[in-house]
């Protein structure tokens, strides 16, 4: 009897959610990134916030073994911030400066987050598991996808940045070029 | 459109093989190339095509960290003086233990007119610096003969394995010093020295033990500590000299001779 009106139950939260009111869950967008310090290939989801202007994504990352010894995983969570728009046409938008940063956390336990026991405190500064940097980058919108599919539009986006660890790499260090210490990615956005 | 998209995609294509050294894919990504690659190994095999005379002269670096510039000014430094049969560089040439750092440096080592060896310090250890430090530089423990004279590279970073008991590695250290026909001396080089609290604390006795059983090491080296000494931490035993860390901007340079050996300081 219970397992029955459970079942309603589900039924009916389910026909709820078929309203437009799930779709405020439903992520903006979905990327597709290559490179760029995140993964090999990244895919991720996001939200956009106040007009378009911040986005908020989370990106799972993959090395695989014929560009590393060994394959690697990870996720990102980035903050974009798209500080000029142009309307270049009708359908295709230009957004030349976007800022970003991002935590970036690879799996395994030889990448810790927080100091384990065997070490005494404040052994090691950082940690290796989770890392943060910033990016620069420019995009541009088009209507692509947009008459054939649900989706609003389609955007190629590229970025240039670099992390905490390799600026504390290169600072002082005259010796160390700065082409070194980017990370240069590139990807599509297809947004909802 | 279309048009616009094809050509923007070939531009990209064209672009890539220039664009390939500023990908990343992960700060923990080990790709190297063949140069960066089993270094120790190529280095004994370059020592033995050596012409060496009555005297082995080593140059002697280490806790590079991340004084890049200061390794690069070492190099040039150690290249003028042609006297020099090797150099060993004594640990933490990476200090995130990112691939990046060590091949950031590697590239200044590599401009080395000489054999060179690296021993594995605790910073190169971190992340997979482990790895990172096997594709690069090879075995953890290892040793070669070069005139008459045994020298052990061992890992003595402790901490880093959890003091599990196993490193150092006191049974390999032993089998390496037993008395042979290749050498009539040793020469033993680590990274953290048995007196430090990063070393095994129960395996300090049986190192020093390991050391003085035969009664051939003429010296231990070691870093860690950045500074610069010959010391002899147990009475009446084996001397260890302290090297300095790069950023001191002194290196200390080696000379064994007849079963003597020699410590100077070089600035740079």
């Amino acid at each position: 009897m219970i397992f029955v009106t459970g079942v309603e139950a589900f039924s009916q939260l389910a026909q709820k959610s078929d309203s437009a009111k799930y779709k405020v869950f439903l992520p903006d967008y979905v990327k597709l990134q290559f490179a760029g310090g995140i993964g090999f290939v990244s895919i991720g989801v996001g939200y956009t916030f106040f007009k378009q202007k911040l986005e908020v994504s989370y990106f799972y990352g993959y090395v695989p073994e014929f560009v590393s010894t060994d394959d690697l995983h990870s996720v990102s969570l980035q903050l974009t911030a798209k500080l000029l728009r142009f309307k270049v046409s009708k359908t295709v938008e230009l957004m030349p400066l976007n800022f970003g940063c991002f935590i970036h956390h690879s799996f395994g336990s030889e990448f810790w987050i927080t100091l384990p026991d065997h070490y005494p405190e404040e052994y090691y500064w950082w940690s290796p598991g989770r890392n943060a940097g910033v990016f620069l980058g420019g995009e541009i919108r088009t209507k692509l996808l947009s008459t054939a599919t649900p989706a609003s539009g389609t955007a190629f986006y590229v970025r240039v940045g670099s992390r905490g660890l390799y600026l504390a790499s290169k600072f002082g260090n005259s010796s160390i070029p700065f082409s070194d210490i980017i990370e240069f990615g590139f990807g599509v956005a297809i947004y909802r | 459109m279309r048009i616009t998209i094809k050509i923007a995609l070939l531009v990209n294509i064209f672009m890539l093989p220039a664009c390939e050294d500023l990908f990343d894919y992960s700060p923990y990504a080990i790709d190297f190339s063949d140069e960066n690659r089993n270094v120790n190994q190529r280095s004994i095999e370059k020592l033995q095509s050596r012409e060496n005379d009555d005297t082995i002269t080593i140059a002697l670096t280490g806790d590079t960290h991340r004084f890049f510039d200061e390794t690069e000014l070492f190099v040039s430094k150690v290249n003028k003086n042609h006297s020099i049969d090797f150099v060993v560089h004594v640990g933490d040439i990476a200090d995130f233990g990112l691939p990046k750092q060590y091949l950031w440096g590697n590239s200044f080592l590599l401009k080395l007119e000489f054999p060179y060896f690296v021993v594995i310090g605790n910073h190169d250890l971190v992340g997979n610096g482990l790895k990172a430090y096997q594709e690069m530089f090879g075995l953890l423990n290892y040793s070669f003969n070069y005139d008459g004279i045994k020298f052990v590279f061992v890992n003595t970073n402790s901490r880093e394995f959890k003091f599990k008991g196993d490193v150092p590695d006191i049974f390999w250290i032993d089998k390496q010093l037993q008395p042979g026909v290749d050498f009539t001396k040793a020469v033993v080089i680590f990274h953290v020295p048995p007196t430090d609290g990063d070393f095994d604390p129960s395996l300090e006795e049986a190192f020093h033990n390991s050391l003085s059983h035969y009664n051939n090491v003429l010296f231990a080296v070691h870093g860690h500590s950045h500074h610069h000494e010959v010391y002899k931490p147990y009475a009446d035993s084996i001397s260890y000299v302290n090297v300095f860390g790069v950023e001191h901007r002194k290196f200390n340079l080696i000379k064994i001779s007849n079963n003597q050996f020699k410590v100077e300081t070089v600035e740079f």
